[in-house]
């Protein structure tokens, strides 16, 4: 008897999931316990195994499908047989409204789906827009063309937080430039921005305009990457990191020449983004108010220490946690920050092991980057950005000497911690850093 | 403040009032020995005789109709209706009479007549006991309707209802008679009229709920916080007046509108408001305004029928999330 | 006609006899601007039943309260002597009692004790029984009349009403006029007594039907009716039998009687029968009344050219009078 396939629940907050690669074929047999296909959720990319034995009779989500938990997403049986009713109702990926008798109020026919989309969509001419008028409203404050707008409200209709949506990856655009797109019909999606912060100029336009018609493209012919997945996730915690905190920064050089002979004493068994992190660690327990988050009673001092450390992977970043850091010798915090980051890269981590951190390092200095400032990953209350180890001319009584010297800049929340205790916690870390033997 | 019955806060201020202005009479069915049957002048015949505590022949029209021609000479009569209900036999009066008397008269009368009784379910009264009257009231130009929810703002609406100079009809609901709460001392605290009570403060979705459904919206906006949706809860107090600027200022900030009441959906205070708001606050709308209330149909004696036919707090959070597209 | 000499000053009944002629000049000069298109609306006159208003109106003080009926121009001519805000208000004019918010069917001036006319039937009687309480309320030994008609005895409030008076024993007396005709519906069709005031006994009040076109009979019944209400023994009840001459509203195609009907209660006009009453005697001579009917002719004939110069009400102030704060307060 044929057994369906369906999209499994992979974490509590887990709604779809994408199909990454389907390692059976149709019409191939499958055992359980093996592998049957790759997918990837908002948060990680798993290979899921084959719960009953048979042969693959048909893949119904086909790779680079979104499913919705527990839809049916491929049929398991003995060749020949009927698998029409797996084909049928079930297979469907639209969620049904439940037709209850509404007793009191008017069934109102209820969006296909709740989550609203910032991928742009491509209307028909003349097709009538719904939108609701404080949607519209807000459209036209923006100056949004919100013809290309999503809606996710009742029958589709585009309602204010699909604008919101629309607004925070709508390309940004001087004035002038703005303008001249819509004279001559220049999609700015298509433009590359060389202002600030990526803003259209209109030199900008021009540029695309002379490699010829082929930068225009219409919205049909676009390349749209679509905004799920992690890439959604990472957009929407920054958004809301900048929205809901009072972020600021402070920067302190830092001179590296005993860390570096620390390390060499150690056989370089441990990284430098080891040591950096476990001199915060440290810093942490001494400056609990750095180590803190707001909770509705106030601001709770965590009596634990759990360090995110930042690692990018090929389509964004993920934050592994070393849980209960402060409890760790250097050598336990650098074997177990490496098993997470080797994970990270593998897209093996369990939800237990991204969640739940207290504060985080983020280490761009294999980029070549000098310094940088990190967004807060929320509901933490700071993040250290790494810059590079570089060779510096320093003063050093009255003399110029060359040091290795890198710089930490601290990201906090202000609504926590004030200035002058954000130097201290900094200054903290530069004199572990800087007395490295303290750590051991 | 002292916690009182919503009841005994009408007693009071009844008391209260009448002990002040010699010209206050409360005239009604069964009010006198047993001080009505659900007690709003208990005691009081004792304390001022029956020459103004006034116990009546079973007459709606005629005894509502007295006290519109004692108010329109001067008296302060509040005149007492057993059911609301009853207010349909007393409608000549009411309608024809107490509203229109001043305007056709050339705006040379007051007539400061008090009409009070109570409405609604809860006591299994069936299809002529247990309906709600306001809707039909607020289509009426030249009298006041109030509708109070909590013992406080039974005691501070009656008061202003007894001193206003125009006929007010002052709606209490059977089913809060026995519901306590905290009622100031002061003999002149007094709620002015056209002031709605925002109860719960919310950024999400503005949520409108008078009587029991105060109380319901209360219960529907905790469940919808869990959820993640913050429910600004307020409740319009009276009808006529009816504070508009305050539902749009809040509908102006949440975007969204639901209504709930006990009284029929169709054309009840609901369905006003949300024209109102439609009309004045349009551009800040982001879904239709929802309105929730009792099916079209007669209010039925069995619980669960009757259940049925109201709304419950299920059909308020589906509400909300109904115009949030939830 | 009764012999009542003693009783009545001959002040009382010389003007009581010039509200007779006024109320009948002022119902002929409605009805002339009626047909003139001056006027607009429903206006039911009281031509042929002017004795009743001002027979019981003259014995009452101005601290006494009336309400009245949709054919109430003779109730509230009688109540208040002022021609020129009630024919202003039957044009709808700003300076007519009700500033032309009421017109013809809400003739009020509580200032004399005037609680309103009422449109509809029955409508007053509550009012009344309202007034009275007051009355009683505050100590005083005034009283109230309610006019209504033979149609309004058969509503409920003409049962309430007199009953809550009677049990509490209010200073009232309800004055029925009968005359005759609900509309186009005959009295005898829809009432199954032929004397209202039979109905009296069913609230142990003193019932009396007399002749509504005998100002003598109705001050005798009405002085000892009122004599009761102001001793706080209660109410009572009295039938004056009448007659309208014209129809319900001006332009009844009067399809529900004969002529011969009607020209046989014009026979019976109240007003020769009270001149001959008043003359034979020795209380006024035929000079004397004719004086009297030439000054209300020209009262009614004054009044009626106030109303045609009076402004019309303000549309911008349609509002005013709606609640005490003025407008309407949403």
């Amino acid at each position: 008897m044929a057994q369906k396939v369906i999209m499994p629940k992979q974490g509590l907050q887990m709604t779809e999931g994408t199909i990454l690669e389907w390692l059976i074929k149709e019409g191939q047999e499958v055992k359980a316990g093996e592998p049957l296909f790759e997918m990837e959720t908002d948060k990680l990319t798993i290979t899921i195994d084959a719960d009953v034995s048979g042969t693959l009779l048909k893949i119904i989500a086909g790779e680079g499908a979104v499913v919705p938990i527990t839809e049916t997403i491929a049929v398991v049986g003995t060749p020949g047989e009927n698998i029409s009713e797996f084909l049928t109702g079930e297979s469907s990926c639209q969620t049904e409204t439940k037709a209850t008798e509404e007793a009191n109020t008017e069934a109102v026919p209820k969006s296909v789906s709740a989550e609203s989309t910032s991928a742009p969509i491509v209307r028909k001419e003349g097709e009538r827009i719904l939108i609701s008028p404080r949607a519209k409203k807000l459209a036209e404050e923006l100056g949004l063309d919100y013809s290309t707008i999503a809606g996710s409200g009742a029958e589709g209709m585009i309602i204010e937080r699909d604008v919101v949506k629309a607004k925070d990856t709508a390309p940004k655009a001087t004035p002038l430039a703005k303008k001249v797109a819509e004279i001559e019909g220049v999609d700015l999606k298509s433009v590359t921005g060389t202002g600030a912060r990526g803003k259209i100029r209109r030199g900008d336009l021009e540029a695309s305009q002379s490699k010829g018609a082929a930068f225009i493209t219409s919205p049909a012919e676009r390349k749209i990457v679509p905004m799920r997945g992690m890439r959604k996730v990472i957009a929407e915690r920054m958004k809301q990191s900048q929205n809901e905190n009072a972020q600021t920064s402070h920067t302190i050089s830092v001179r590296m020449d005993e860390a570096k002979r620390v390390r060499e004493a150690l056989e370089k068994a441990v990284g430098f983004n080891d040591i950096v992190s476990f001199a915060v660690v440290r810093a942490l327990t001494d400056f609990p108010a750095m180590n803190s988050q707001i909770v509705p009673e106030g601001i709770w001092e965590k009596e634990f220490v759990n360090l995110g450390i930042a690692v990018a992977v090929d389509d964004g970043l993920i934050v592994p946690v070393v849980k209960d850091a402060d409890l760790m010798s250097l050598r336990e915090f650098s074997a177990a920050a490496k098993e997470l980051a080797g994970k990270a890269r593998d897209g093996k981590l369990t939800s237990d092991e991204y969640s739940g951190g207290t504060f985080t390092v983020s280490n761009l200095g294999m980029f070549g980057l000098d310094s940088f400032v990190a967004i807060i990953n929320p509901p933490e209350a700071g993040i250290l950005a790494v810059g590079k180890i570089e060779d510096t001319p320093v003063a050093v009584n009255g003399a110029v000497e060359i040091h290795p010297v890198m710089k930490l800049t601290l990201s906090y929340d202000h609504r926590i911690v004030d200035g002058a205790p954000a130097a201290q916690f900094l200054a903290k870390i530069k004199e572990y850093l800087e007395n490295p033997y303290k750590l051991l | 403040m002292s916690k009182k019955t919503y009841a005994i806060a009408i007693r009071d201020v009844l008391r209260e009032e009448m002990r002040k202005d010699p010209d206050i009479f409360v005239m009604g069915e069964d009010i006198g020995v047993q001080g009505g049957i659900f007690g709003c002048t208990r005691d009081m015949l004792k304390e001022f005789g029956e020459k103004r505590i006034i116990q009546t022949p079973i007459s709606e029209n005629s005894f509502v109709g007295l006290g519109v021609g004692a108010a329109s000479v001067g008296l302060r009569p509040v005149i007492e209706l057993m059911y609301m209900d009853f207010i349909y036999l007393a409608m000549d009066q009411v309608l024809n009479q107490a509203a229109k008397m001043r305007y056709m008269f050339g705006g040379k009368v007051k007539v400061p007549l008090v009409v009070r009784g109570q409405q609604g379910i809860g006591r299994g009264n069936a299809g002529q006991h247990s309906q709600s009257v306001e809707a039909l009231l607020m289509n009426i130009p030249g009298i006041k309707v109030v509708c109070p929810s909590t013992p406080a703002d039974a005691a501070g609406l009656l008061r202003t209802a007894i001193r206003d100079d125009n006929p007010v009809v002052f709606i209490e609901h059977k089913a809060l008679y026995s519901t306590k709460g905290e009622v100031p001392d002061d003999p002149e605290f007094a709620i002015p009229f056209g002031k709605a009570n925002l109860v719960r403060e919310g950024k999400d979705v503005t949520l409108l709920g008078n009587f029991l459904y105060h109380g319901k919206a209360l219960e529907a906006a905790d469940i919808l916080e869990k959820e993640g949706i913050s429910v600004e809860v307020m409740d319009p107090r009276t009808l006529v007046p009816l504070d508009i600027d305050s539902i749009v200022a809040s509908v102006k900030k949440t975007g969204h509108l639901v209504t709930v009441h006990e009284a029929h959906r169709t054309m009840g205070w609901g369905t006003e408001v949300a024209a109102a708001v439609t009309e004045k606050a349009f551009g800040y709308l982001d879904a239709p305004p929802v309105r929730i209330g009792a099916k079209m149909c007669t209010l039925p004696f069995n619980l669960g029928l009757e259940n049925a036919v109201v709304p419950q707090v299920e059909d308020i959070v589906a509400g909300v999330k109904q115009s949030l597209s939830l | 006609m009764a012999k009542a000499k003693e009783k009545y000053s001959k002040e009382l009944l010389l003007d009581i006899y010039e509200v007779m002629n006024e109320i009948r000049r002022f119902e002929e000069t409605a009805l002339k601007f009626f047909n003139e298109n001056k006027l607009r609306g429903s206006v039911h006159l009281c031509l042929g039943q002017e004795a009743v208003s001002a027979a019981v109106i003259g014995l009452m003080r101005d601290e006494d309260y009336i309400t009245s009926t949709h054919r109430g121009h003779g109730h509230g001519i009688a109540k208040s002597r002022d021609l020129k805000s009630a024919f202003a208000e039957l044009m709808g004019k700003e300076t007519g009692f009700c500033h032309g918010r009421g017109g013809s069917m809400h003739i009020c001036d509580l200032s004399k004790g005037n609680l309103g006319a009422n449109a509809i039937v029955g409508g007053g009687l509550p009012i009344a029984t309202g007034g009275a309480f007051a009355q009683k309320y505050r100590g005083t030994d005034n009283m109230t009349v309610s006019f209504f008609g033979d149609g309004a005895s058969n509503q409920g409030t003409f049962h309430e009403a007199i009953n809550m008076a009677a049990i509490w024993k209010l200073p009232v007396v309800f004055v029925c006029e009968n005359n005759r005709y609900g509309l186009t519906t005959p009295y005898q069709t829809t009432t199954a007594v032929e004397d209202i005031a039979d109905r009296a006994v069913g609230y142990a009040i003193p019932g009396y039907a007399i002749d509504g076109n005998d100002v003598l009979a109705i001050l005798d019944t009405f002085a000892k009716c009122q004599e009761r209400a102001r001793k706080g023994e209660g109410p009572s009840l009295i039938e004056c039998k009448t007659y309208r001459w014209k129809g319900h509203w001006t332009g009844d195609p009067e399809v529900y009687r004969t002529r011969e009907e009607v020209a046989s209660w014009v026979a019976k006009d109240p007003i020769p029968r009270f001149r001959a009453y008043l003359i034979e005697n020795g209380y006024a001579t035929d000079k004397d009344l004719d004086e009297i009917e030439e000054r209300a002719a020209k009262d009614v004939a004054e009044a009626a050219q106030f109303a045609l110069d009076s402004p019309e009400p303000d549309p911008a102030h349609v509002m005013d009078g709606m609640y005490v704060e003025g407008g309407f307060p949403l």
